[in-house]
């Protein structure tokens, strides 16, 4: 049980970065994806795109879905994950 | 312990009173009250405008009701608050306008031609800011570039504006001798002597 516990543990603990929300880049702008990359992505997600923003190492989505519903996120400007707070990259 | 008089209002000025002190009503508390209402929901909204949605989104609705309500009470509220007291025509308020250059234009007890035409289009771009910015929360017009650089325009315009319209009664301050942003605060102006426009 104890055991159990400890390994429970210390498996979050190593799990628990990798689960973290991604944030935004901190790396110089020349390593960021190209805007391009990122619309392809979110039209194959079924997205219509209507404006992406770079803001700091995030870019900001203004998109609406399939019900013509607003989606508005943040990814990461690198790698391009998504980044749960929309307004992100404007701190 | 009886306290002392407030004010010598209604009292008539004595005799030898170079300018006469004696005052009268002139912005009701609506009109007082919408102002500085005003004033505080602009400058949320402009400060908070990279900051919380709820704070910016907040002022602005605040804003829109209160031009709603101002425009209604500009048609039913007390004779000062009426548009028809204080909106002129294009022509008067140039006319007004080159007297102050002129330094010749006369004293208001409501507002003058310029500052009437001042607060009209401080509503009109209130009223424009705020439309602008609910139609970026809309499905329709979520994202859309130009709402948002027009949105943006208007309130840096409406910045503009509120310095002109702070340098215009600072100005009538000084020309006509008299505290404006304390009237607008008690609502109470220097009764109108000669040469003023009652």
């Amino acid at each position: 049980m104890y055991r159990a516990f400890v390994i429970t543990a210390l498996a979050l603990l190593i799990s628990g970065p990798a689960m973290a929300d991604a944030s935004c880049s901190k790396a110089p702008s020349s390593k960021f994806q190209p805007k391009t990359t990122l619309e392809e992505k979110l039209k194959a997600e079924g997205l219509t795109v209507r404006q992406i923003k770079l803001e700091g190492g995030c870019y900001e989505v203004y998109a609406v879905d399939k019900d013509k519903k607003k989606v508005n996120t943040a990814y990461n400007a690198e790698t391009l994950e998504k980044v749960a707070n929309a307004e992100a990259g404007e701190d | 312990m009886p306290r002392p008089a407030r004010t010598e209002r209604g009292l008539p000025a004595p005799a030898d009173a170079h300018r006469s002190t004696a005052t009268m009503r002139v912005w009701d508390p609506l009109v007082r009250i919408f102002h500085w209402s005003l004033v505080t929901s602009f400058a949320v909204a402009w400060l908070s405008r990279h900051g919380s949605e709820l704070l910016h989104d907040g002022a602005g609705y605040l804003a829109a009701g209160l031009v709603l309500v101002r425009v209604l009470w500009g048609t039913l509220g007390t004779p000062y608050a009426r548009f028809s007291q204080f909106v002129r025509g294009p022509q008067t308020v140039l006319r007004y306008l080159r007297a102050i250059l002129g330094g010749r234009e006369a004293r208001h007890i409501g507002h003058n031609p310029a500052g009437g035409a001042m607060a009209l289009v401080l509503m009109a771009g209130m009223a424009a800011t705020a439309l602008t910015g609910w139609m970026m929360t809309t499905d329709a017009w979520f994202g859309v570039a130009w709402v948002q650089t027009v949105h943006g325009l208007i309130a840096q315009g409406m910045l503009l504006l509120v310095a002109l319209h702070v340098g215009g009664v600072a100005l009538a301050c000084l020309r006509h001798r008299e505290n404006l942003v304390a009237a607008m605060i008690t609502g109470r102006k220097r009764k109108a002597a000669a040469g003023d426009v009652a």
